[in-house]
């Protein structure tokens, strides 16, 4: 009678019980320590350590009840899992379900009959969405329930030290609770224990970025499996090869690493450029007195010679693949040369930091942008233009809007407040027809030109903030014989630095963001900023993460710089006007 | 704070003079003429390309060549188009000969047929019809002129691993088949693939035999191979939808059935590596249909390969010449790809620009650009193998002159070679770009399983004669000048300055008054003033434009309703498809993202230590760049388990305890938008400061005064600190809605294929992409125009209601 099904489904409720009491434990244990007054903290201690009980005795149980299944291995607990994945609708109708039942129930239970009739009320608002889920899922050919079954598998004494770690967990913080202060303090490591999580997740792209952008590429991919987040880098030694030795050379005023090719009648010799990669096997004739000889960076490897290991470097390269080594160690056979298979040798690495991805990054870019220096220099003309342009501009329209009075005003202020929800979609192509009448295709000019034109949103806020200066000092400032602008600008100005401090941040952020505006008028390298030319990058070394990765941090770099040191202002500017993180 | 802020600034300043100590071109002054090419991208492994360019330079002393890569190196139709447009055209344009019809008739490129009869016997090196292969020439011709000089042209073999094949020879011979040939007909490569697919344990594929698009094969090659034409002859007509494509497609689908689906040999795809580690190097693929690029690195990085090159199997009744094939001549079929060079409208330098092209692509320009390849990968120690070309002349003499020495490489480059005659290429058609994606986007949406192979060509089908029946119909409507638009814009605005001018003199006002107004009207200028220039103008012309069709090149003309009609009809789906993704993204992502901030903010807003630390962390994801946080994202959700970070962890465990294998995410219709929202839950942790706000704001005294009255702290959160905050969750659900109605960067950066649908079967499309689509990459200015009226119309709509709405449910404190 009892089948594997069967068993299987009694494991899975126990399972299921077990798994919810485990998480009322934990809810009750931060309750108890939540320092709420209006608990009575033993009663909830001692229901955290009921739950507890009865659920690892769930947990163990069902673990048991599943031995009948077969298991991956033998000796492993497994607690089953079961879960089901079912369109949106189908959850509705499940929730819905439930609802009903425990509204009838509550409706046969009430006692006043208006509260009968609520409950009902609700009950047949269920019963309606029950209906409309339901048309919805069974209309939907595409709708299908899934369970997904398995299990975790923790082996015994695992599980062991796992529920004895708890165990010591909330005896030791049972037994700091006795005391307030160390209450305050078990409180504090509980938030900070979950704060951590929490950065764990947020901050682990960011290392994972990081770490990326230091790794070789064979440490992309790991054999194992998992991610590698030790980069490693082959250790090298400086070899003066004699046979194609390796010069430093001037190329056009450039310094270069470059090999020799042809020694000409004329005496001068023709160098193949080795190094920088952007220009990598350009050849150019040069005097053989102007060069010198530099060394090599020779990868130093391992490998098995008569079943001894040897140390040595490469020191050539074979057209079949095979490798020429040199040997160090040990000693008795230094300085001997062998030739291995690929197969045979192994590279000798180090934990540390391959900063070849970054030089490598600079030198793949065109030349014309100077190793990427003019996307800097874009990036940061739109930046500063837009910046200047949006300050002056929003804030001279916002003095006249708040301070000044003339005929027309509240016309056009509505006019403007209703240009604030404006998509800017509407207007885009026009705007390219007006840019290119004006021959600024190509330019960095339709990106920056408009911020001196003011915006709605920073003019409606700035107004917010002049209305708040007192009278007082225009006044005295009118007396003085000041004229509007010097008043605008002496006396003004200053008391908004706070706010026109948020608005820059917020131009800068946009200016530096800005990808669609780049990608639509800029062509030449000459004047791309730097987030379309990471984009374009992206696109030519998407096989290359190491790269990728590394343009990708030095583009955020200078942001996240800016974020330390003007945090203020960044979270000022969100609580300023509610628009968050946009 | 106060001491930080010299650091910003020398931090500024440092920034500022190392960027503008960068030299920009120091060769802008040489009196040299200029030629500007696009296309070519000169690479480190380019060494004949640049001898070329040499070579060019040292006979024409007084040109300099400027080869802009990245950016213009890559073409990009809608960069090259936006140059055209805007009058900043490269010289030549290295562009994809199947695309260049497309140009052509929308007047972009300038036809060359003055150029060839002029120089035709006084130049040697002027193009000669005869030379070529006639398939290619074709191809670069349009309305009966010629606008391109074909370059290269690869075409496509069938290339088998034979060392798989002998290895695997007792599962062959017990399919019934034979171990030492390749297959011919598309029922033998199914069954050899099936024969040679090994699983894992687990279900997924440790080899594939053949993967139907894996190489280069589309569902062009075996739409070919049956005979389906795509136009009809006249091009009136498109005929994606025939009953020989479907099949070809059908065949498409078993192959991949074979694998376990398409989405699963993907994901197997996901895998595959570069270089030598390539999967038909690695025999993680046993056949491939591929072009004759391929043979340069499979002669560098595995030379010891035993490789077999064949031609492309056909259908079996077309090569056992029964049925619909038996008057038919030849047996196998390939089919043709390739560049060619030409010249925008518009370009500056042309007499230049045409030297180049007769120069680059005569025999003598090609040998001078193989023999310098060649010597430049001997050097290296690299075996030098030489392209396919459209000129049938320059081709024997390469072959003759660059034939690899390894007999294998040297069968393969031959059976290119001997493959060329029966090469077909795609239609020349101005419709082309569409053609080829919407094939790309039906024969996803066939192979994901979304529709039946009819269903999705039919859809296609649709797209392409809606565009076809566009451009035949454009006589009908009337042309229009914009001068006269723009007259009555200019006319209107005199005469409102001038009423305004009057109103304000006849005011009765004082003087200070007066003076106090000027001043008032001279600051407001440069909002007024752009309003009118930068907003109201062209809202009005976007206005205006809907109404007509125009492509900038040719004259607009008025269609009246027709881009609407358009809109609700015949790009329906399309349409749908984007407003339903934002609707996905708003529905699902914000209150994702909502939570999210909610929850750091909870716990942000008991005052532990290091408040300030957590708060800098859980901000930062926010000001990463957009672009830089798509890249980033798209490798940390790259879905094979040992490259990507989320797929490595999803492995560790939903894998291990559920067997739910991890997701394509971005590969996937299905995933696409998810990626999307987890990427942009990274950032909501931003979101906290909104809500620490809102926490904060919420008064004590509510909270005392509940809580005298006996209510738990669960209770408080729902009564008291749920209904203030909700003006919060109501503002964040518009705002989401309408930004993600506008959302581009993003998917433009993540989109997993450069052309074709924006994300697999249009996941990631949105409204605003949409419009960028139409506007930028086929500059249909009209129908752009009125998709922009129908985002704005939504919008405003939306705002609308919603703050109708929230006078019902959102609670706001009365006094403030």
């Amino acid at each position: 009678m009892i089948t594997p099904q069967f068993l299987f489904a009694i494991g899975t409720l126990l399972a299921w019980i077990g798994w919810g009491l485990a998480l009322s434990a934990v809810a009750k244990l931060a309750r108890y320590f939540g320092g709420d007054p209006r608990i009575d903290r033993p009663t909830e201690l001692r229901r955290a350590f009921i739950s507890a009980g009865l659920g690892g005795f769930a947990l163990i149980a069902s673990s048991q009840t599943n031995l009948l299944t077969p298991t991956k291995a033998t000796g492993v607990w497994r607690f089953p899992l079961t879960w089901f994945v079912m369109p949106f609708t189908a959850w509705l109708m499940a929730i819905a379900v439930v609802m009903i039942a425990v509204r009838s129930v509550q409706s046969f239970l009430a006692i006043t009959p208006e509260e009968r009739k609520e409950k009902l009320q609700t009950l047949f608002g269920w019963v309606i969405v029950i209906g409309i889920a339901g048309t919805l899922y069974f209309t939907d050919p595409t709708s299908k329930i899934e369970v997904l079954t398995g299990g975790i598998e923790l082996a015994p004494a695992t599980g062991a030290g796992l529920l004895f770690l708890a165990v010591a967990a909330v005896a030791g913080m049972t037994l700091a609770a006795q005391a307030t202060r160390s209450r305050e303090m078990a409180r504090g490591l509980m938030s900070q224990l979950m704060l951590l999580v929490g950065s764990f997740v947020f901050g682990i792209p960011f290392v994972f970025a990081l770490v990326t952008s230091f790794k070789e590429d064979q440490d992309m991919v790991s054999p194992s499996g998992g991610i590698v987040w030790i980069p490693r880098v082959q250790q090298t030694l400086p070899y003066l090869d004699k046979k194609t030795p390796l010069y430093a050379a001037d190329f056009n005023g450039k310094a270069v690493q470059a090999t020799v090719l042809d020694r000409n009648a004329d005496g001068t010799v023709t160098v193949d450029i080795f190094k920088p990669l952007s220009i990598r096997g350009t050849t150019f004739q040069t005097d053989p007195a102007k060069l010198k000889e530099i060394p090599r960076d020779a990868p130093i490897v391992t490998a098995q010679l008569n079943s001894q290991e040897v140390t040595g470097f490469v020191t050539e390269e074979l057209e079949d693949g095979r490798r020429r080594v040199e040997i160090t160690e040990p000693a008795s056979m230094k300085g001997q040369v062998q030739v291995f298979e690929p197969a045979q040798v192994q590279a000798v690495r180090k934990a540390g930091l391959r900063w070849q991805n970054y030089e490598d990054t600079f030198s793949y870019l065109p030349p014309e942008t100077n190793n990427g220096l003019v996307y800097l220099k874009n990036t940061l003309i739109l930046v500063i233009f837009s910046v200047i342009g949006t300050i002056l501009s929003s804030a001279i329209v916002a003095y006249a809007f708040s301070r000044m009075s003339f005929p027309g005003k509240e016309a056009l202020f509505k006019l403007l407040l209703s240009t604030m929800m404006l998509p800017a979609a509407v207007t885009l192509l026009p705007q390219f027809l007006i840019f290119r009448g004006l021959g600024w295709i190509d330019t960095l000019f339709p990106l920056w030109v408009p911020a001196f034109f003011g915006s709605a949103f920073n003019i409606f806020l700035l107004r917010q903030f002049f209305k708040n200066i007192p009278m007082e000092l225009e006044d005295a400032s009118k007396i003085d014989g000041c004229s509007y602008i010097r008043t605008f600008w002496d006396i003004m100005l200053p008391q908004i630095k706070p706010a026109l401090a948020v608005i820059a941040i917020w131009t800068f952020m946009g200016a530096w963001n800005n990808f669609m505006g780049p990608l639509i008028y800029i062509n030449s390298p000459e004047n791309m900023p730097l987030s379309y030319a990471l984009q374009l990058f992206q696109g030519e070394r998407s096989g290359e993460p190491g790269l990728l990765m590394a343009f990708s941090v030095m583009t955020m770099m200078p942001v996240l710089l800016l974020f330390f040191f003007a945090q203020r202002y960044f979270i000022e500017g969100v609580t300023l006007s509610g628009l968050g993180g946009r | 704070m106060r001491c930080r802020r010299p650091i910003l600034a020398a931090l500024g300043c440092a920034l500022a003079t190392f960027a503008w100590a960068a030299p920009s071109d120091p060769g802008s002054v040489s009196p040299k003429r200029d030629l500007v090419i696009w296309g070519v991208s000169i690479g480190a492994d380019s060494k004949g390309q640049s001898a070329v360019i040499r070579e060019f330079e040292k006979r024409n002393p007084d040109v300099r060549v400027r080869i802009l890569s990245m950016g213009a190196g890559q073409m990009d139709p809608q960069k090259l188009m936006t140059s055209i447009v805007g009058n900043v055209a490269p010289d030549v344009i290295n562009q994809d000969r199947f695309t260049i019809a497309d140009w052509a008739s929308r007047g972009a490129f300038r036809s060359l047929d003055d150029l060839i009869e002029r120089d035709k016997g006084k130049d040697p090196l002027t193009p000669n019809v005869s030379d070529y292969y006639e398939a290619p020439w074709k191809e670069a011709m349009y309305d009966g002129k010629v606008y391109a000089i074909p370059t290269a042209a690869d075409n496509r073999i069938l290339y088998w691993n034979r060392k798989i094949f002998r290895e695997q020879a007792d599962v062959l011979k017990a399919a019934g088949l034979d171990p030492t040939r390749a297959p011919r007909t598309w029922t033998e490569i199914l069954a050899y693939s099936k024969a040679l697919t090994i699983r894992n344990s687990d279900g997924s594929l440790k080899r594939a035999g053949f993967i139907p698009n894996f190489g280069n094969s589309w569902l062009y090659l075996y739409s070919f191979q049956n005979n389906a034409d795509f136009m009809t002859a006249d091009g009136k007509k498109c005929t994606l939808c025939t009953p020989e494509s479907e099949e070809a497609l059908n065949f498409m689908k078993a192959g991949y059935e074979l694998l376990g689906g398409y989405e699963n040999a993907k994901s197997y795809e996901s895998g595959f590596l570069g270089k030598e580690n390539d999967a038909f190097i690695t025999g993680k693929v046993a056949m491939k249909i591929d072009g004759d690029w391929i043979l340069n690195d499979l002669s560098r990085y595995a030379p010891q390969l035993d490789l077999g090159a064949s031609p492309p199997p056909v259908p079996d009744d077309r090569y056992n010449k029964v049925g619909r094939f038996k008057d038919e001549k030849d047996t196998f079929i390939t089919w043709f790809g390739g560049y060619s060079l030409a010249v925008p409208r518009g370009a500056r330098n042309v007499e230049d620009g045409w030297e180049y092209i007769k120069f680059a692509t005569s025999t003598e320009g090609r040998m001078i650009e193989y023999s310098a390849q060649r010597d430049w990968e001997r050097r290296r120690g690299r075996t030098f193998i030489p392209r396919m070309l459209a000129s049938r002349d320059a081709n024997e003499e390469s072959y003759r002159r660059f034939k690899p020495a390894d007999k294998k490489f040297a069968a393969a480059l031959a059976m290119h070679i001997e493959m060329a005659p029966f090469g077909k290429v795609r239609p020349a058609t101005f419709v082309g770009q569409t053609l080829w994606s919407e094939h790309v986007k039906a024969m996803e949406a066939a192979l994901y399983g979304k529709a039946s192979s009819r269903d999705a060509l039919v859809a296609g089908q649709m797209a392409v004669q809606r565009e076809l029946d566009a451009f035949y119909s454009k006589s009908n409507y009337p042309v229009i000048d914009l001068a006269i638009p723009t007259y009555i814009a200019v006319g209107v605005l005199v005469i409102a300055l001038v009423i305004g001018g009057i109103w304000f003199s006849r005011l009765k006002l004082g003087r200070l008054a007066k003076n106090e107004a000027m001043w008032a009207y001279l600051f407001v200028a440069p909002w007024v003033i752009g309003f009118v220039v930068l907003t109201l103008g062209p809202m009005i012309a976007s206005l205006f434009f809907s109404f007509t069709q125009y492509d900038v090149l040719n004259e607009a003309r008025w269609v009246g309703l027709r881009n609407y009609q358009e809109m609700f009809t015949s790009d329906r789906t399309t349409v749908l498809k984007a407003f339903s993704n934002a609707a996905y993204l708003a529905i699902v992502g914000v209150p994702l993202g909502l939570a999210t901030g909610l929850a750091v903010a909870m716990l942000l807003n008991v005052s532990t230590k290091g408040m300030r630390f957590y708060r800098t962390l859980f901000y930062m994801p926010a000001i990463v760049p957009v672009v830089a946080s798509a890249v980033l994202w798209t490798w940390v959700l790259t879905p094979d388990p040992s490259k990507g970070l989320i797929n490595s962890f999803w492995k560790e465990t939903l894998t291990a305890w559920l067997a739910v294998p991890p997701p394509t995410w971005l590969q996937s219709a299905d995933w696409a938008k998810n990626a999307l929202i987890l990427q942009g839950l990274w950032g909501a942790g931003s979101g906290m400061l909104l809500w620490l706000a809102g926490l904060k704001g919420v008064s004590t005294t509510l909270y005392e005064a509940s809580g005298l009255d006996g209510a738990t702290p669960r209770q408080q959160f729902w009564n008291v600190t749920f209904p203030m905050l909700t003006p919060i969750v109501f503002f964040n659900s518009v705002m989401g809605f309408i930004g993600a109605m506008q959302e581009f960067d993003r998917q433009y950066v993540m989109k997993p294929s450069k052309d074709g649908p924006i994300g697999p079967d249009d996941a990631l499309l949105t409204p605003v992409y949409h419009l960028f689509r139409n506007g930028f990459a086929f500059f249909k200015m009209g129908y752009a125009s009125s998709l922009a009226w129908l985002i704005f119309v939504v919008i405003m709509v939306l705002t609308f209601t919603q703050f109708r709405l929230q006078d019902r449910w959102v609670h706001y404190e009365t006094d403030k």
